[in-house]
């Protein structure tokens, strides 16, 4: 089991900053706003203009919903295009820039 | 070592890039045709969805009650200004979409005949904030003009889309129950609240007696001029040259120019002198609209007159100091001035910051509530009302 997990490399975790990083970053990011989203958090953001998200659950918790909302919205449609954007170019640079290293040699048959 | 610095500037410089590419990029996401809010004529697909909602609302009795709740917990005065923006809406709706007047009519005079019946049954604090007790009016018998005059343009917008002679008696009756009070007031200025007075209630005061006239055949015309010169003579700030908001009964400032206000004033005004609505719009637009990086906001105070956030203002976003209040109402100048250039990237950030959430065809923005999304409704359809009082005489 360990070993069929370990082919999928994109549950390894990455180097800090580098694109891996940055694509895993966003796909989280991507994934908590989507089920918040799902779980209908939208409707809290009435606190923004000073009414109360839900009679049931009060003002404290209310607000507090919302400003989760509010930020994972915020990472999703501001962070999360930054980030893959990031990633892109962190790979094209990789690419492009990175020093060429010669290919070992192939062994000779003995 | 080398090697994971080297790799943390550049995957920082990467980010910095994008944000640069991103940033600026983001608004196109939100951005959509101008049409799509405001059509000429007929309805923009985003007011039907609106209005698809607030008949919902009103045909819904459990989920109304939720959401006056919702208001009423915060600011009785949203609840009464809901149904005012509502039936001012409809009342456009009607004029641009003839084939579902039967259903606006219909819901303008439930909304309407509830109304007088809360005002009547509960009294006229039912409507106001708490504080309205706590001191005597100035002018007796005690009347608010916040609900004489939203009540009024209510009657007068229904019987201007089709006459109803039930509304003509209770529309005159208010009528001049204002007039007679502009005329005692010794500065021709009312109270809404004990010796505080708002621009607000005063021009839509003025743009109710203007469509009685239109209705009834009266004439106050001498009246809307005496007050608009009074007004440009003591309710004006001088370094910003806009109406102040909010006043006492002798005209001593309370509040400044504010957002909240000033934008519906200048729709208000075009009733009632075309030009200087003109102009304070221009100083309202100058003073307070704003847009970065594609997204267009408003501010609550001009910077020669800072204020406090309020239950008007809304919260107030630092650093672009953007007043959700004011940016909400700047959707009515925009639309009444055609100011398509402020109007576009105002309803971009309508889309990404006041969170639509579209199901069945109707549409709310829950960052807004009830009382918002009217004022937004509002802001999407007005136009046919105002055009046909100024086109002059009614069709009977």
């Amino acid at each position: 089991m360990k070993k069929n997990l370990k082919k999928w490399t994109i549950f390894q975790r990455a180097e800090f900053l580098s694109a891996k990083d940055l694509l895993q970053r966003a796909v989280v990011i991507s994934l908590l706003f989507l089920a918040l989203h799902l779980a209908g958090f939208r409707e809290f953001t009435g606190v923004l203009n000073g009414t109360i998200g839900s009679l049931a659950l009060g003002w404290n918790l209310s607000a507090f919903l919302a400003v989760i909302y509010i930020v994972l919205y915020l990472a999703f449609v501001v962070l999360v295009p930054i980030l893959i954007l990031a990633a892109g170019i962190l790979a094209i640079g990789q690419r492009f820039l990175a020093p060429r290293t010669k290919s070992p040699a192939k062994p000779l048959p003995d | 070592m080398k090697a994971r610095l080297q790799r943390i500037l550049a995957g920082l410089a990467a980010l910095m890039v994008a944000a640069v590419i991103w940033l600026p990029c983001l608004h196109f996401v939100f951005t959509r045709p101008v049409s799509a809010f405001r059509a000429e004529p007929g309805l923009s697909p985003e007011a039907r969805q609106l209005a698809a909602r607030h008949l919902q609302l009103w045909t819904d009795p459990a989920l109304r009650e939720t959401e006056l709740k919702k208001m009423r917990v915060s600011n009785a005065e949203w609840d009464f200004m809901g149904r005012g923006y509502m039936v001012w809406s409809l009342a456009n709706t009607a004029l641009r979409d003839p084939a579902s007047r039967p259903l606006y009519l219909q819901t303008m005079d439930q909304i309407i005949d509830e109304t007088l019946r809360l005002e009547k049954q509960e009294g006229m604090y039912f409507f106001l904030m708490p504080y309205a007790k706590d001191r005597r009016y100035v002018m007796q018998p005690a009347r608010s003009l916040f609900l004489d005059s939203e009540i009024a343009l209510m009657l007068a917008a229904r019987r201007a889309v089709e006459e109803k002679p039930e509304y003509k008696p209770l529309l005159a009756e208010r009528v001049n129950v204002m007039v007679e009070r502009f005329q005692k007031s010794p500065r021709m200025i009312l109270e809404s609240y004990p010796d505080e007075c708002w621009m607000f209630d005063h021009c839509v005061a003025l743009d109710a007696i203007r469509m009685a006239d239109y209705l009834d055949g009266n004439d106050h015309s001498a009246l809307i001029r005496d007050w608009i010169a009074m007004a440009r003579r003591r309710l004006v700030d001088p370094k910003s040259g806009m109406l102040i908001s909010s006043f006492t009964t002798d005209g001593t400032p309370l509040d400044g120019p504010e957002g909240s206000s000033i934008w519906m004033v200048t729709h208000s005004l075009q009733l009632l002198d075309a030009d200087f609505a003109r102009d304070q719009y221009q100083r309202a637009r100058k003073e307070l609209g704003a847009t970065t990086l594609g997204f267009g906001y408003a501010h609550e105070w001009p910077k020669s007159w800072p204020g406090m956030p309020d239950v008007d203002s809304g919260p107030i976003f630092p650093v672009f100091d953007i007043s959700a209040g004011s940016s909400g109402m700047a959707f009515i100048g925009a639309c009444a001035f055609r100011d398509d250039e402020f109007l576009k990237p105002l309803a971009a950030t309508l889309e990404f910051a006041a969170f639509p959430s579209r199901t069945d065809g109707r549409l709310k923005y829950c960052a807004s509530n009830q009382v918002g999304d009217a004022a937004l409704l509002y802001a999407a359809t007005l136009g046919p009302l105002w055009q046909k009082v100024q086109m002059g005489a009614k069709t009977r």
